[in-house]
């Protein structure tokens, strides 16, 4: 005789990802927490980004691939991957720039032409200084970011345009058990304006904010979970308000070598809204999912 | 002319005050703490060490193996490579109270903490 079901199949997903995580959290308290070595939050919580700014005179070169997948219709795949070198030149700053490589895979979406193409897109650079600093006494660090972005190959529609675009974040992340559990806060607020092939110039905004959690379940692997809110507006001083979406996900982390590490993350919307359209979700600024993959080498 | 001349010049002054800015830290007007520990058999000597706060701190590591160490640490954010049987200063920013942990990168079981008071 078959053993009863408790859920359903569309409906297992849920209590199997708890009994997963209060396995690893069985699993991390088998451990002590107190012997593990500190660890760098700058990238353990997915696309939420953790107050770390590296150690002095420390370089990085990472490959970091975020790619946005789904529209209301036909298919859309599209990657973009920073290729960038990243420093602390003090114990208060970092400095990180690079190339920006982008792809797009796009057929039968409304209001976007079709599309199959890669290339260089651009170049970035982002200054972080550690504003509030962590000490045994103090949970909580904070780290002011400012990331201006040029590119020549437009993020959602894959054509050729100029945009500048300027991300400045509050990131902000507490260590709620020591070496053991870390919350993680983002505030975002990204201007940015775009010449199109055909001299159009469209100015928009970005706003919104994040929290994560993450939970070292051994010295080398965090696993966790972020959700964040975004609005999207027609105007940089956030008057013209278009539309927003919650977006919900796993992350994870992997410490390979005290010089190498990934970080993996997934997010799906499960809520939006685009003004004057009352279909769920918003897909006209934002999309369904959302994932990143990032692998980083120190030395 | 006097124009052409004084303009970059300022420039650069303000440029090179704003990258000075970027550097300092609030404590480096002030005198230095300075930490001795010597590495040795892969042990720190002392392993706890203390310094007061809101001061800079020097440490001052003298590696008496016979092969190469990192020191290290996250919360005080520095890391140097010291040679054998040599020397390594590592200059640390004006600290809050608090336990700083500190260890070999080249052998992370080596620790050693420094308490600010």
């Amino acid at each position: 005789m078959r053993a009863p079901k408790l859920f359903g199949r569309h409906h297992t997903s849920l209590p199997c990802a708890l009994a997963s995580l209060l396995c690893l959290t069985g699993a991390a308290h088998a451990d002590d927490a107190s012997t593990w070595l500190e660890i760098e939050t700058k990238y353990i919580f997915g696309f939420t980004t953790g107050s770390g700014i590296g150690i002095e005179g420390e370089k990085e070169f990472t490959v970091d691939t975020i790619g946005r997948f789904g529209k209301r219709d036909g298919h859309y795949a599209a990657t973009e991957t920073k290729y960038e070198y990243e420093f602390t030149p003090s114990q208060f700053v970092q400095i990180e720039f690079g190339a920006l490589g982008s792809t797009h895979n796009i057929g039968a979406v409304t209001d976007l032409d079709g599309r199959n193409a890669a290339g260089f897109a651009g170049g970035f650079a982002e200054f972080r200084y550690l504003a509030v600093e962590r000490t045994s006494n103090n949970p909580l660090s904070v780290t002011l970011a400012f990331e201006p972005n040029v590119r020549l190959i437009d993020e959602t529609t894959g054509e050729r345009v100029h945009n500048y675009e300027f991300e400045t974040t509050v990131n902000a992340d507490l260590e709620v058990l020591k070496n053991r559990l870390y919350a993680g806060f983002n505030l975002l607020y990204e201007p940015e304006v775009t010449w199109t092939a055909i001299d159009e110039t469209v100015r928009e905004a970005t706003f919104g904010g994040s929290a994560a959690l993450s939970l070292r379940i051994v010295p080398n692997v965090l696993v966790g979970g972020e959700v964040w809110y975004l609005r999207h507006y027609d105007s940089p001083t956030l008057s013209a308000f278009t539309g927003d979406a919650v977006m919900l996900g796993p992350t994870l982390y992997v410490q390979f070598t005290s010089k190498m590490f990934m970080t993996a993350a997934w997010n799906a919307q499960v809520w939006g809204r685009e003004v004057g359209n009352s279909l769920p979700l918003n897909l006209t600024e934002f999309q369904r999912h959302r994932a990143r993959l990032k692998f980083a080498w120190e030395f | 002319m006097f124009d052409q001349i004084t303009m970059p010049r300022n420039l650069i002054l303000a440029m090179a005050g704003a990258i000075a800015l970027l550097y300092a830290s609030p404590g480096q007007a002030q005198q230095a703490a300075e930490v001795q520990l010597t590495y040795s058999n892969s042990q720190f000597q002392p392993s706890e060490v203390r310094a007061p706060a809101d001061r800079p701190v020097v440490f001052r590591v003298r590696n008496l193996d016979a092969k190469a160490m990192e020191f290290e640490s996250k919360s005080l954010r520095v890391e140097k490579v010291i040679a054998a049987k040599s020397e390594g200063v590592i200059n640390v920013r004006a600290l809050k109270p608090g336990r700083y942990e500190f260890y070999d990168d080249f052998n992370d079981k080596v620790r050693g903490a420094l308490t600010v008071q």
